[in-house]
């Protein structure tokens, strides 16, 4: 997926929930390409243009992984204490 | 191996990166497009959605980066740059900051040498140092030597140490066929006192167990310094006899020169043979020994110190006589070794102050730092408008504040290479001091580092958070007279003030400093010290047994001596005017046993009859010493005045009897026959002591001095007193051949030194905090030009001008001397209790005259300013406008 693309996916998929500059996309693609997480390479675009490609790479599933796992033991976590205290407060 | 391909590949990336966020525009673009928009209103309503694309483009490049050290190398470029634009500005930053850190590098070669001396041997900081308390003693009392039955004891105590050895450091004689015979110290040590500090020789081999018995100790090791120097590093010397205290000694070993001990570093070591008197009780009485020992394991040195003061206590109990109120302490060796050195407060004192000069200076810098930035304010403005952040306007003043920094830590290096080379040239007044290694030493080396870091950081970080408050707006539109400009001003202000108050503060505690010194160094002797030769004659056993022996070669030696063409006047005495008379206790007769804690003392001298007439210490009343008072006759001494003033106020002392205690002679009553003049026992004591003199013939002693009072310089007749002497006995070397006034400066030890390095430092404070208030004012007269021109242009006067400036400054001045002058009051009592010694320091006169010597200053370099107010030119200041 191409930069641009990326940008409107993250919006429609957020449904405009998260308002972010579309520039400040590009530090973390290039954290992510310089942890081994993304490679990039000559694709096309919707309009058929050659644009850069960012493909996530096998490490990077991985650690998509690994994060997904812990973010839903915190949301996990979470949830048992939000609903802990909705309890004491009935 | 990543990083590397990632540095070179990462033009590529950036290429990439660039052409990412082009694509990247350009689809959206093209999308607005066809949601409608004209081409210009899709460009700015894509780049608004995206961002500041500089920014982001910094950002993601950054990540590639090592954005600490490339950014922060940047900023050094980019702050060179600017720097070099304002070279006035620069070198004044740079001097100022190098004479800084000069000056603390340089004090701390002192303490890197002195008080943190690198000390030999295994774990030197393991060695500890028992040592007696002597209850009368003013000066060093806690480090007073120690007996040998009590070395015996505490040696014996296995619950204390588990190694322990003695040294005795004395004097002694090297010799030899067709040489001139030599003095030289040395220290008399148990056969195992190489292994309690872990040394051994670089040659040879340490002393063997029993060596330290009689009949076996004819064994010495020499130091390095005595090896090159005597024997010109010949290393087969090792095993070879040489003639030391007239006797055969084989040269068992050569220690290396790294083994030093301050003050304690003789330059040989022969053992030390205890015979059955060192036993015996009476020998309590002969402090002489200095014992080092290794604790015992598993015990603390608490418990040691306690073992100590039980030990101690059990001798008070059993020989009251001689232990009462005597005690027991200890320290590790290099506690030891800088106490006894006596240096830490001077070089203590000294380090505060140059840390105090140090501030100033970067006050001074701090003070240009922040005028500069209210300059730069549109500058800085304008970065932040384009996105600069406040904490990257900080790194980037900062980093100047650190370039400015470094300068003046490499040229303030090369200012300590010279101050240093400074001081070891005037570090001669003592062996041990001129001795010690003063360099400039990788300890130096960081210091200065640290020094140099510290002072960027002190000089830099209030400026640069102040600058970096920038507000865009009002500083792009207003040029310089923003509120921002007043604030860095009030902060200006806070600078100068407590420079002016550090200063003042530093002027005022010198001035009492040197003060003291100076009382101490151009007081009244008591005698006359000019055109007077000494000499020290250590009389050995082996060749002078006995009292007449002693006595024939003293008759013989002054016979001659008194032919010497030039000389005018021989005299002995057991010990020298101003350096130092021996103490001892007496009673009188007819008085009352006095209790043990309540002890006449007085001080004793041994001298012919000549002493009085040939150093010029009148006679007062009574008569003076003379021939006659020889063995035979009934014991006289001598007193002086003070001795009178402290123990016979109400009589005359003339046929009043006393016994002083001496341990090596029976008890005896001598008739006080005279009173003489007051004369100092010490030079660099205040105070006249009692002092006792007694007849060289009715107590002949071994060791003593000889005066020559000449008619031309003393030293000239130093050879004929050499070549006399080695007439009468040819091994027989002379100690300490100096004039009396050499001998003097001697006993000043660093206090002209000190008293000089006090007033160049307080000198360099002054002239710091002087070209601070001269850049505050002309700074604020430059701001106020205008202000100025309006006022000329309306009918001020210039006397009503530079009566403003002058009063601005006036204002800032005062409250920071009134702040220093407040803070320095209580100085002459910490100082007094500061230093050791006999320093008077109140000198109520120096507040003022600090005071006034200040406002002088402030008025001159505020003067400059002032008048160049006057002559403003108020339609050129208008127009400037």
């Amino acid at each position: 997926m191409h930069g641009y693309a990326l940008a409107q996916r993250l919006q429609s998929i957020s449904e405009d929930y998260l308002q972010i500059e579309e520039g400040s996309l590009y530090p973390a693609l290039q954290r992510m390409l310089k942890a081994g997480w993304l490679e990039t390479e000559m694709g096309l675009s919707a309009r058929n243009r050659p644009v850069r490609i960012f493909r996530v790479t096998k490490a990077g599933r991985k650690h998509l992984e690994q994060e997904l796992e812990s973010v839903k033991k915190m949301f996990a976590g979470f949830n048992r204490v939000l609903q802990l205290a909705g309890r004491q407060e009935a | 191996m990543r990083w590397l391909r990632q540095l070179f590949s990462r033009r590529r990336r950036y290429d990439e990166l660039s052409q990412s966020i082009r694509e990247h525009l350009d689809e959206k673009i093209a999308d607005l497009i066809d949601r409608g928009m004209t081409r210009e209103q899709a460009k700015h309503a894509a780049l608004r959605a995206f961002g500041n694309v500089t920014l982001i483009e910094e950002r993601s490049r950054e990540v590639w980066q090592w954005p600490t050290l490339e950014s922060a190398l940047a900023d050094m470029r980019f702050a060179f740059r600017q720097l070099l634009r304002s070279p006035a500005f620069t070198v004044t930053a740079v001097t100022t900051l190098a004479l800084g850190i000069a000056v603390n590098a340089t004090m701390f070669s002192l303490v890197s040498a002195f008080l943190l001396p690198h000390l030999p041997g295994r774990d030197p900081q393991n060695v500890l140092v028992p040592t007696s308390i002597n209850p009368d003693a003013t000066f060093q009392a806690s480090a007073n030597p120690v007996s040998a039955p009590n070395y015996f004891l505490w040696a014996s105590d296995t619950h204390l140490f588990s190694e322990v050895t003695a040294a005795d450091y004395r004097t002694g004689s090297l010799s030899g066929p067709g040489q001139q015979p030599e003095a030289i110290t040395y220290a008399a040590v148990t056969a195992n006192y190489f292994s309690v500090f872990g040394a051994v020789p670089e040659l040879g081999r340490a002393f063997l167990a029993g060596e330290d018995q009689a009949g076996h100790d004819h064994v010495v090791i020499l130091s390095r310094g005595l090896w090159e120097r005597r024997y010109g590093s010949d290393p087969s010397i090792v095993g070879k006899t040489v003639r030391f205290n007239r006797q055969d000694y084989v040269v068992a070993g050569i220690m290396p020169a790294s083994f030093r001990h301050l003050g304690f570093t003789p330059q040989l070591w022969a053992p030390i043979a205890f015979t059955a008197e060192d036993r015996a009780p009476n020998a309590r009485k002969n402090r002489f020994l200095y014992v080092f020992a290794r604790l015992a394991p598993g015990v603390t040195l608490k418990q040691a110190q306690a073992q100590l003061d039980v030990l101690a206590e059990q001798a008070q109990h059993d020989f009251p006589a001689i232990e009462s109120r005597w005690g027991a302490t200890i320290r590790t060796l290099p506690e030891f070794l800088i106490y006894n050195f006596g240096i830490r407060q001077a070089v203590t004192i000294l380090m505060a102050i140059v840390g105090f000069v140090l501030l100033i200076a970067c006050a001074n810098v701090a003070g240009l730092l922040l005028a500069r930035a209210v300059g730069r304010q549109k500058e800085l403005a304008i970065r932040m408008s384009l996105g600069a952040t406040g904490v990257r306007m900080v790194r980037q003043l900062v980093t100047e504040g650190l370039v400015i920094a470094l300068a003046g830590g490499g040229i303030g290096l090369g200012l300590t290479y010279l101050g240093i080379r400074f001081l070891r040239a005037a570090l001669t007044f003592n062996e041990a001091i001129s001795a010690m290694p003063v360099r400039l030493d990788s300890r130096v080396l960081l210091f200065a580092v640290a020094v140099s870091l510290a002072s960027a950081l002190l000089s830099s970080v209030a400026p640069a958070i102040k600058a970096s408050r920038t507000t865009i707006n009002t500083d792009l539109k207003n040029e310089t007279r923003s509120a921002s400009g007043r604030g860095h001003n009030r902060l200006r202000v806070v600078l100068v003030g407590g420079e002016i108050a550090i200063a003042l503060f530093l002027l005022i505690g010198s001035g009492l400093l040197i003060r003291g010194v100076y009382l101490i160094d151009h007081q009244k002797l008591g005698f006359e010290h000019d055109h007077l030769m000494t000499a020290g004659i250590g009389l050995d056993q082996a060749r002078y047994p006995d009292a007449a022996k002693q006595e024939k070669f003293v008759r013989d030696l002054m016979t001659q001596l008194r032919q010497i063409p030039g000389v005018k006047g021989t005299a002995v005495t057991s010990d020298l005017p101003a350096s130092g008379f021996n103490s001892v206790t007496f009673h009188i007769k007819g008085q009352q046993a006095t209790r043990a804690n309540e002890q006449h003392t007085t001080t004793d001298v041994v001298v012919t009859p000549e002493f009085f007439e040939l150093i010029g210490v009148p006679v007062l009343s009574g008569r003076g010493l003379t021939d006659h008072d020889d063995a035979t006759s009934p014991r006289v001494v001598l007193v002086n005045q003070q001795f009178v003033h402290k123990y016979f106020p109400d009589c005359d002392p003339i046929g009043k009897q006393i016994q002083l205690d001496i341990s090596s002679l029976p008890a005896a009553w001598s008739e006080i026959v005279g009173v003489v003049g007051d004369m100092k026992s010490y030079s660099e004591d205040t105070r006249f002591e009692p002092q006792v003199f007694e007849a060289y013939e009715q107590r002949p002693v071994g060791s003593f001095s000889l005066m020559l009072r000449t008619s031309l310089d003393p030293t000239s007749v130093t050879p004929s007193l050499r070549h006399t002497t080695a007439q009468l006995d040819s091994e027989l070397p002379l100690l300490r051949v100096m004039s009396m006034d050499t001998m003097i400066d001697l006993n000043r030890r660093g206090n002209p030194l000190f008293a000089q390095l006090l007033t160049t430092f307080a000198v360099l404070a002054l002239l710091l905090s002087a070209l601070g208030i001269y850049g505050l004012i002309a700074y604020s007269v430059g701001r106020r030009t205008q202000e100025i021109g309006i006022r000329l242009a309306l009918g001020a006067k210039a006397s009503d001008i530079s009566r403003m400036i002058l009063r601005d400054g006036f204002k800032v001045s005062l409250i920071g001397s009134a702040i220093g002058f407040v803070v320095a009051l209580p100085l002459p009592k910490v100082f007094a209790s500061v230093l050791e010694g006999d320093l008077s320091f109140s000198a109520p006169f120096i507040y003022p005259l600090v005071l006034a010597v200040m406002l002088i200053v402030v008025f001159c370099s505020t003067a400059a300013p002032a008048s160049h107010a006057t002559r403003v030119n108020p339609t050129v200041a208008l127009r400037n406008e």
